[in-house]
């Protein structure tokens, strides 16, 4: 008894020891609080992207699911499949890159714009400053999976609001179809817009205000106009944030999933079937989930290649 | 040239006078546009939770409704089991949400505080992982629950911690991210005060660091809470049945050929509420710590 006592006292000690060490230790207590992380991230996202590749070299569909490791090895036949645009799955590929390629930048360029404009107008003396600030941030709190039903309410072409908006300003002089058929794009990209800019206003806001005003009087001393003053003071300070921004808004954009299928539902139409809502559905309507891994394999380089050239392109003298 | 001086500085003084009234009238009305174009549709939703169905989509709209009934935020709770969407949404969102931000601050903290090696590595995986695709993970996520589930029996589908699991990690590593600002921003000089007074390293995290970063997880804990609110990729696969969240039951509003309008409105509203009513409490805090934070990069 004694011993064993003796023993489990050894075992805490060196417990202990290992525990005090943990701690005192600087490089090994940041190992430990990185731990964690890591490994939840091991179940969630490094292992499956690895295992999401080797499915799309192999023949997983529904009927081999739950013996997937047996499934036929077939190479590249899936990627020949998907990008061989003479195939009917590489045209429908395409077309789906196209529609998220202009998704994209229209999301990109119309939240961006809208954002700096917001920002500039709010970064002037008013009275009401404050609630202005409150109203613009309301797209961005408010849950997407709510405010995205009042949109399709809104665009609903009998009766919306916008349509009647439209005809009684004159703009329009029938309605127009903006949840199915070629506009639906247009009302996909308003509604991205107005959920992205409030973020790119409030951060570019926030450097516009860290820029010092005499740097603007100097300026105006030396004689330069208002577009000079922008041109060479306020877009150089606004460059850093602007890039991290630009980032985001693309990364989000290229593979947003959320805002589509809210908006259209699960039939979406096809000018706005992008790639994220395409390959769900082949994926999870099909059950060819070797051919759903490929297109999403192509998806993934696609927005990695896009951020390693950007970082070089733009921060690549900051780091 | 002396006598000329004071017409020449007037008039010039009126043009300025002109224009910039010019000027600050525009700027207003743009002002005035964007405001509008971001209150419509939280607006529309309000209005139309407060309108007769047959009001809600008209040929005319009305800007203000002529009748208001709070009939559907009555009736929105027989037609689906809305209580536990709301329940199911805010138990699996909140805990996500503080797990998220307590692991990843510390995460943050080991990026922010020690170089060691491996350490832009690690930077490098955390950005990595907002460019993958989640369509790509979510069969692998699939089949791993599922072995989990037959090998020590555990169910993961459809299970609170299951949900809870998958959303913690996803928001991970943007947790790190924005803390590993707010960590950058803690003067290190503090910590080794605090050192040399007898501190051990957990010790300094707890009375130092923390109290000092609270704005920093405060913003970072509404960004988080709002993606894990607004998930609905993996909500669709993994919580379908006994824990579907809000962001996927309030499409049951919508049958096969009709919308109950008014209803999803209503529900939509009060799930907005409690979240407007925060923005509107702390706004100075949540634009300081959107502003202040890590995504300056």
């Amino acid at each position: 008894m004694e011993f064993a006592s003796e023993k489990i006292g050894e075992v805490t000690d060196q417990f202990r020891a290992v525990g005090t060490e943990l701690i005192t230790d600087k490089r090994k207590f940041a190992y430990l609080l990185l731990a964690p992380p890591l490994l939840m991230m091991t179940f969630v996202h490094f292992l499956p992207v690895l295992w999401g590749i080797i499915i799309s070299f192999m023949d997983v569909n529904s009927g081999n699911l739950s013996t997937w490791t047996q499934a036929p090895i077939v190479g590249l036949d899936n990627y020949i499949a998907v990008y061989d645009p003479s195939s009917q799955i590489g045209q429908e590929y395409y077309s789906a890159l196209r529609q998220t390629i202009i998704f994209s930048l229209g999301t990109i360029f119309g939240s961006y714009i809208l954002g700096i404009a917001a920002a500039i107008l709010l970064n002037q003396d008013f009275r009401g400053k404050l609630l202005a600030r409150i109203v613009i941030l309301l797209p961005w709190i408010t849950p997407l999976v709510v405010t995205f039903y009042s949109w399709r309410l809104m665009f609903v072409s009998e009766g919306g609001l916008i349509n009647s908006m439209l005809s009684s300003v004159g703009i329009i002089d029938q309605n127009i179809l903006w949840l199915v058929g070629d506009n639906s794009m247009w009302a996909l990209i308003t509604v991205m817009v107005w959920r992205n800019f409030p973020l790119v206003a409030m951060l570019v806001y926030a450097s516009l205000q860290s820029i010092p005003q005499d740097l603007y009087e100097a300026a105006e001393i030396d004689g330069a106009g208002k577009y000079g003053k922008f041109r060479y003071i306020t877009l150089p300070h606004i460059y850093s944030v602007s890039s991290i921004v630009v980032l985001l808004l693309t990364l989000w954009s290229l593979i947003n999933f959320s805002a589509p299928y809210i908006l259209f539902g699960q039939a979406p139409p096809e000018p706005v079937r992008v790639l994220m809502l395409y390959i769900y559905q082949y994926s999870f309507n099909s059950f060819e989930f070797g051919l759903g891994s490929a297109m999403s394999v192509g998806l993934f380089a696609l927005a990695m290649a896009f951020t390693v050239v950007y970082f070089k392109k733009t921060l690549g003298e900051q780091i | 040239m002396s006598q000329k001086q004071p017409t020449k500085f007037l008039g010039n003084i009126d043009r300025r006078v002109v224009s910039n009234a010019i000027e600050k009238i525009t700027s207003r009305l743009l002002l005035i546009g964007i405001l509008g174009f971001a209150a419509t549709p939280i607006y529309w939703m309000v209005v139309s939770s407060l309108r007769r169905t047959g009001d809600i989509i008209r040929e005319d709209p009305n800007l203000i409704p002529e009748y208001v009934t709070f009939t559907n935020y009555i009736s929105m709770w027989d037609r689906i089991p809305l209580v536990d969407f709301y329940i199911n949404s805010i138990i699996i969102a909140s805990v996500a949400t503080i797990i998220s931000l307590f692991i990843g601050s510390l995460g943050a903290y080991a990026l922010s505080r020690y170089s060691f090696r491996g350490n832009r590595f690690v930077a490098g995986i955390i950005i990595g992982t907002q460019m993958i695709p989640r369509i790509l993970i979510l069969l692998p996520i699939f089949l791993i629950f599922l072995s989990v589930q037959n090998i020590v029996s555990l169910p993961m589908r459809n299970t609170y911690h299951g949900m809870i699991y998958l959303l913690t990690t996803m928001t991970l590593p943007f947790s790190i991210w924005m803390m590993w600002g707010y960590m950058d921003s803690v003067p290190e000089a503090l910590e080794e005060a605090a050192r040399i007074d007898g501190c051990n390293r957990v010790q300094v995290l707890r009375h130092i660091v923390f109290p000092l970063i609270v704005p920093g997880l405060a913003a970072t804990g509404l960004f988080v809470f709002l993606i894990a609110f607004n998930e609905v990729l993996f909500s669709s696969i993994f919580a379908v049945r006994d824990v579907t969240p809000f962001s996927i039951g309030i499409q049951q509003f919508q049958t096969n050929r009709t919308t109950q309008w008014g209803e999803m409105m209503a529900a939509a509203t009060s799930a907005a509420l409690p979240l407007l009513i925060i923005l509107y409490t702390f706004q100075k805090q949540i634009i300081a710590g959107l502003t202040e934070g890590g995504l300056k990069s």
